[in-house]
């Protein structure tokens, strides 16, 4: 682990928008800090909630979780799903010590490079606000 | 009424084990102690004496019913029991027509242990919504509707707290939990064959006994009970360290209520809010 | 043990320009499993594929990771290079450090820590790939196309001319749609009956098509490639066999029922043909109104009146066709794609108070003007008034009843409506040179070939006085009609006294289309309107593998849309079907039959049926995903809670890694 990525953020990018959103973000030259880590999954859906309690367990500072505009999901439905999954997990994690603003579900479709390096940008200046967590 | 309910029930043991309807019938003894119910299992019309149905049945009975898949068994429900029934049955788990269902009228159940008995309600029982049963073939007692107190003030005043003192407050318990894993063995909702906590490849809990790997565990566990918990409370109960896990459950069910308008067993044909959706709905997600 | 190969493109000075390239190869060489690490000044160049080609064969590597520019790029093109050296190609991994990391990072030192996380997510993910291999299925080499109106009756005969069998079902006892109901197309104003008839009878004719009219979809079930619909054949009670289609039986028959076909404006008999054109043209008996039917039904109980018997068809049918004895029946085809031309019906504006919400006599349809325009409709081609039957003089259209208007919730245009008020304009003025013509419209809307000119002449050579603005009611005084609008050009109210007045009613799907889709599980709108897979790139297809979509039951469409994509469906079916097997993508999901506790939570969330039900030997009912239908989002993956799916390419084993590559341990 290299040290200078704290505080640490972890992204978990739907291939078909969001991902590909990242992507244009950097088409554009659109910088945002170098924090977050990207991880590729086929759908905000497929996020499993034990990948997102398992990085705060080790010590992740924060969380993103984006994927297609509800309506716009490349498979019909996904979305909606995590919408619900996350909605619930957001708050038992926040009743468990972890703030709110620690984990964020958004959406971004493949044409939103602007805002996708708006919202890593923004989540990033709140994490150094709020600081590292505690280890645990 | 405690007599009653006893007897009424061994009748009906009798009844079903001599025709045949049934193979077990799954109810409460009084255990060794003399004091406090246990688990019964009655094959044998002569054994039916054995049943009782006292204050301190507060066993969640279902669970055993997964054990008799294929068999015809009748079972003894108290209210919340049965939304166990209904949950159990809305995931395909069991067979209505394998289950007489002997279905009790509970007052509630009172705080119990080794060769003692209090005479104090336990706490979920003082906020019980459910004394009487949803799903039956024979009742037992008569139906009754009351207004329970409201419901989640104890999440309330842990929300409450700071964020900082909640993040301890969970560390703390963490850091007692003996992972002796008895709260997913006592739940009617834990009946996966290989638990997300025991799997080495992906081995998502460390098997290390650590505050992390204890968190992470206690984490999941509630959380697959999102929407699923029927707030029997048989997790709180069985812990041998008293972990708090009520307010996880409960924490949970506050939020499958407000989000969802949703009580987890109340019809056999539900489907859980996580694996639905309505396309319009708004939940602070990404908006 | 793997031997994993890493290759750090600089992509000229793109990645290079940042990101310290030598540093990353020196860190990537002692990671876990790495056997070789080398740069390249452009990996997707010829001489940049050889390298790893040679590097390959040269340090026996057994999975790669290629760290260059987004996957979404260049996934495939390094598949295929991996392959040409004997590696499986979903053994290979890449990690994106230009667009996700060197050109939104200027700091080097930062964007070369990231980088070097990167390419160690996608070495721990590598190292958990497995060799995967795409499945070949069979195919039914048969499309079922459902509905016989004009785009039907187009995608039928495109897929026969490819040589596949194509089973065409009508719901109604005739093919022809709504285009045979038209007098006139626009805007070249040909004969509609004479230009749809004979692709009519070259369906019946074809020897590739089997036409099953009075028939209805019920259920579908399978795959793409693999279809197995049942089909309702309702009893015609008349043998096809033996029926010559002679006529004898439907001039005979004394029941008169209003013609659904003539849109109530004239009469067709209980044994029937909708119109004189009809394919097939064979008559069916309706069960509903025959006299002997009636009779029937009565001898059953023996309650009430006794009705009269008739049965004057069968005494006057030569070839003793008339067959009591049929009954509806259920039967199952087999298909390899299913192509869906449900067709619109029009808007029902008996909700428009306004226009007297069906009360009057002398309001009606445009489509009803068109079965008084035609020379084969109730009037033999004559424009009389249905109060009547003498000629109007003045008439009122009135544009967007049912479109445009969230008041009735249809927001959207129908798109056809103002030109076909231009035709009938035009054509109203050539039947009767005495006609005075009054529009009243929101909008004129002729894009189109042709189109603005032919709206024109409607306007500038017919004398039709176009008048901007909404009716706001209408009225019957003695025999004429009141329209109270408003002249929104000159702000002002205009009151018309009409002989007659004619809506433009909109289009909407017809009454069944969501029900058909729910049955072939493809989605719909709110409205009904079927929903193509890509509303630009992907036009008649949908999100289901092997349905195609066409026509008006997409959203309104006219008539030469409607062919195109009856023809473009057609291409897409006979795409499918002209291949000798389908080839699955192998990035789909797996069911661990030991771990799967058959709570079926993930066949609850598969957006696409691929879940289906199987008994094991030792008596448990599990899930099992179909691979044809499976299209690997994984949704099912997070709703098993026991871990008994896994999703092929991003299993929790490969996802987990990439996380602990990042955090402590």
């Amino acid at each position: 682990m290299s040290a200078d990525n704290e505080p640490l953020i972890i992204g978990f990018l739907c291939n078909w928008c969001s991902y590909a959103g990242a992507d244009m973000a950097g088409t554009s030259r659109m910088a945002y800090p170098s924090n977050i880590r990207i991880i590729r999954v086929p759908c905000s859906g497929r996020v499993d909630p034990l990948l997102i309690v398992k990085c705060f367990q080790e010590g992740a500072d924060a969380v993103l979780v984006a994927g297609c505009h509800p309506g716009d999901c490349h498979y019909n439905e996904g979305n909606y799903y995590s919408r619900r999954r996350f909605a619930v997990l957001r708050a038992l994690l926040d009743f468990m010590g972890i703030d709110k603003e620690r984990f964020r579900v958004e959406w971004v479709s493949a044409s939103e490079g602007k805002r996708f390096s708006q919202i890593v940008s923004q989540f990033t200046e709140d994490m150094n606000r709020i600081g590292a967590r505690k280890a645990g | 009424m405690e007599a009653d309910f006893t007897s009424q029930i061994r009748e009906k043991a009798r009844e079903l084990l001599e025709k045949g309807t049934v193979e077990c019938v799954i109810g409460y003894e009084t255990g060794s102690d003399g004091v406090s119910a246990r688990p019964s299992f009655i094959y044998n019309p002569s054994e039916v004496e054995r049943l009782v149905f006292d204050n301190t049945c507060s066993h969640n009975l279902v669970k055993y019913l997964l054990d008799k898949k294929g068999k015809p068994t009748a079972i003894v429900v108290k209210g919340c029991d049965s939304r166990a029934l209904n949950l159990l049955l809305s995931e395909k788990q069991l067979q209505r027509d394998q289950i007489f269902i002997i279905g009790v009228v509970c007052p509630g159940v009172v705080e119990w242990g080794w060769n003692r008995r209090s005479e104090q309600f336990q706490k979920r029982c003082d906020l019980c919504r459910q004394h009487t049963p949803l799903v039956y073939d024979l009742l037992i007692g008569t139906p009754v509707t009351e207004e329970p107190p409201p419901e989640f003030t104890d999440i309330a005043e842990m929300s409450a707290r700071a964020t900082e003192e909640r993040a301890s407050f969970w560390r703390e318990q963490a850091e007692r939990c003996l992972r002796c894993y008895a709260c997913r063995q006592a739940c009617p909702g834990c009946y996966c064959i290989d638990c997300f906590v025991e799997q080495l490849d992906p081995e998502w809990v460390g098997i290390r006994i650590a505050t992390g790997e204890n968190l992470m565990w206690n984490t999941i566990r509630a959380f697959h009970l999102a929407g699923r918990c029927i707030a029997c409370n048989e997790c709180e109960r069985v812990c041998p360290v008293n972990l708090p896990l009520s307010l996880l459950n409960r924490k949970l069910e506050e939020e499958m209520l407000e989000l969802f308008d949703y009580r987890a067993g109340m019809s056999e044909d539900a489907t859980a809010p996580l694996i639905t959706f309505i396309k319009e709905e708004k939940l602070g997600i990404g908006e | 043990m793997s031997r994993i190969g890493v290759f750090i493109c600089h992509c000229g000075t793109n990645i290079g320009g940042v990101v310290n390239v030598p540093e990353v190869v020196e860190a990537a060489r002692h990671m876990p499993l790495v056997a070789f690490a080398d740069e390249n000044k452009y990996t997707c160049s010829e001489v940049g594929q050889s390298s790893i080609r040679n590097a390959i064969a040269e340090h026996k590597l057994d999975r790669v990771v290629i760290a260059s520019c987004s996957p979404r790029m260049h996934e495939n093109t390094f598949r295929r290079t991996v392959t040409a050296a004997g590696i499986n190609p979903y053994l290979l991994e890449m990690a994106n450090l230009r667009e996700h990391c060197s050109w939104v990072h200027s700091d080097a030192r930062d964007a070369t820590s990231k980088a070097i996380d990167l390419v160690r997510m996608a070495v721990s993910k590598v190292a958990r790939h497995e060799a995967l291999f795409p499945k070949q299925i069979g195919l039914t080499k048969r499309a079922l196309v459902i509905g016989g109106g004009v785009t039907g009756i187009q995608a039928a005969l495109d897929i026969a001319a490819s040589g596949h069998e194509v089973v065409l079902v009508e719901k109604e006892p005739s093919i022809g749609g709504r285009m045979a109901q038209l007098d006139k197309t626009f805007p070249t104003l040909d004969c509609s009956a004479c230009i749809l008839t004979p692709k009519m009878v070259d369906v019946a004719q074809h020897p590739k098509i089997t036409l099953l009219s009075y028939s209805e979809i019920v259920d579908v079930r399978g795959f793409v490639g693999n279809f197995e619909v049942d089909i309702l054949r309702k009893a015609k009670l008349v043998d096809y066999e033996k029926c010559t289609g002679c006529g004898l039986c439907w001039q005979a028959c004394p029941e008169k029922i209003p013609s659904e076909f003539n849109l109530g404006l004239g009469h067709r008999t209980a044994i029937y043909i909708p119109f004189a054109q009809a394919v097939p043209n064979k008559p069916v008996i309706d069960i509903a109104n025959c006299r002997y039917e009636n009779y029937r039904r009565w001898k059953e109980t023996e309650e009430g009146e006794e009705p009269p018997q008739c049965r004057i068809c069968e005494g006057v049918c030569p070839t003793e066709a008339i067959d009591r004895t049929q009954q509806d029946e259920i039967i199952t085809e087999k298909f390899g794609a299913i192509v869906v031309t449900t067709g619109f019906k029009t808007f029902d504006y008996s909700v428009y108070g306004e226009y007297g919400g069906g009360r009057y006599p002398n309001v009606i349809t445009s489509l009803q003007l068109e079965r008084l325009m035609s020379a084969a409709g109730p009037t033999e081609g004559e424009v009389l008034r249905p109060s009547d039957g003498t000629h109007p003089k003045s008439v009122v259209f009135i544009q967007c009843v049912g479109s445009r208007d969230d008041k009735v919730n249809r927001p959207y245009c129908s798109k056809v409506c103002c030109m076909y008020t231009a035709k009938h304009a035009i054509m109203l003025k050539e039947h009767d040179p005495e006609v005075q013509c009054y529009v009243f419209y929101i909008d004129i809307r002729a894009g189109g070939k042709d189109f603005e000119e032919f709206a024109r002449r409607a306007q500038d050579e017919t004398g039709a006085l176009y008048l901007r603005g909404r009716v706001s009611q209408i009225y019957q005084q003695g025999d004429k009609l009141m329209v109270l609008g408003e002249d929104s050009l000159m702000g002002r109210p205009v009151e018309i006294t009409a002989d007659l007045v004619v809506l433009a009613t909109g289009m909407e799907p017809s009454e069944n289309a969501a029900e058909i889709a729910q049955t072939l599980n493809i989605s719909y709108n709110t409205y009904n309107f079927l929903i193509e897979a890509h509303p630009k790139l992907r036009p008649v297809e949908t999100q289901t593998d092997g349905i195609f979509v066409a026509g008006a039951a997409v959203g309104p469409r006219d008539i030469p849309e409607c062919v195109a994509h009856g023809s473009a469906a057609a291409v897409k079916a006979v795409a499918l079907l002209s291949q000798d097997s389908l080839t699955t993508d192998p990035l789909i999901s797996v069911v661990d039959p030991m771990k799967c506790v058959g709570c079926f939570a993930c066949k609850e969330v598969c957006p696409f049926n691929a879940i289906e039900e199987q008994v094991t030997r030792d008596g448990r009912t599990i899930s099992s995903i179909n691979e044809s239908v499976c299209k690997g989002c994984g949704l099912c993956v997070v709703a098993c809670r026991p871990g008994a799916i896994n999703l092929r390419g991003f299993t929790n084993q490969q996802l987990l890694s990439e996380v602990l590559t990042l955090v402590g341990r």
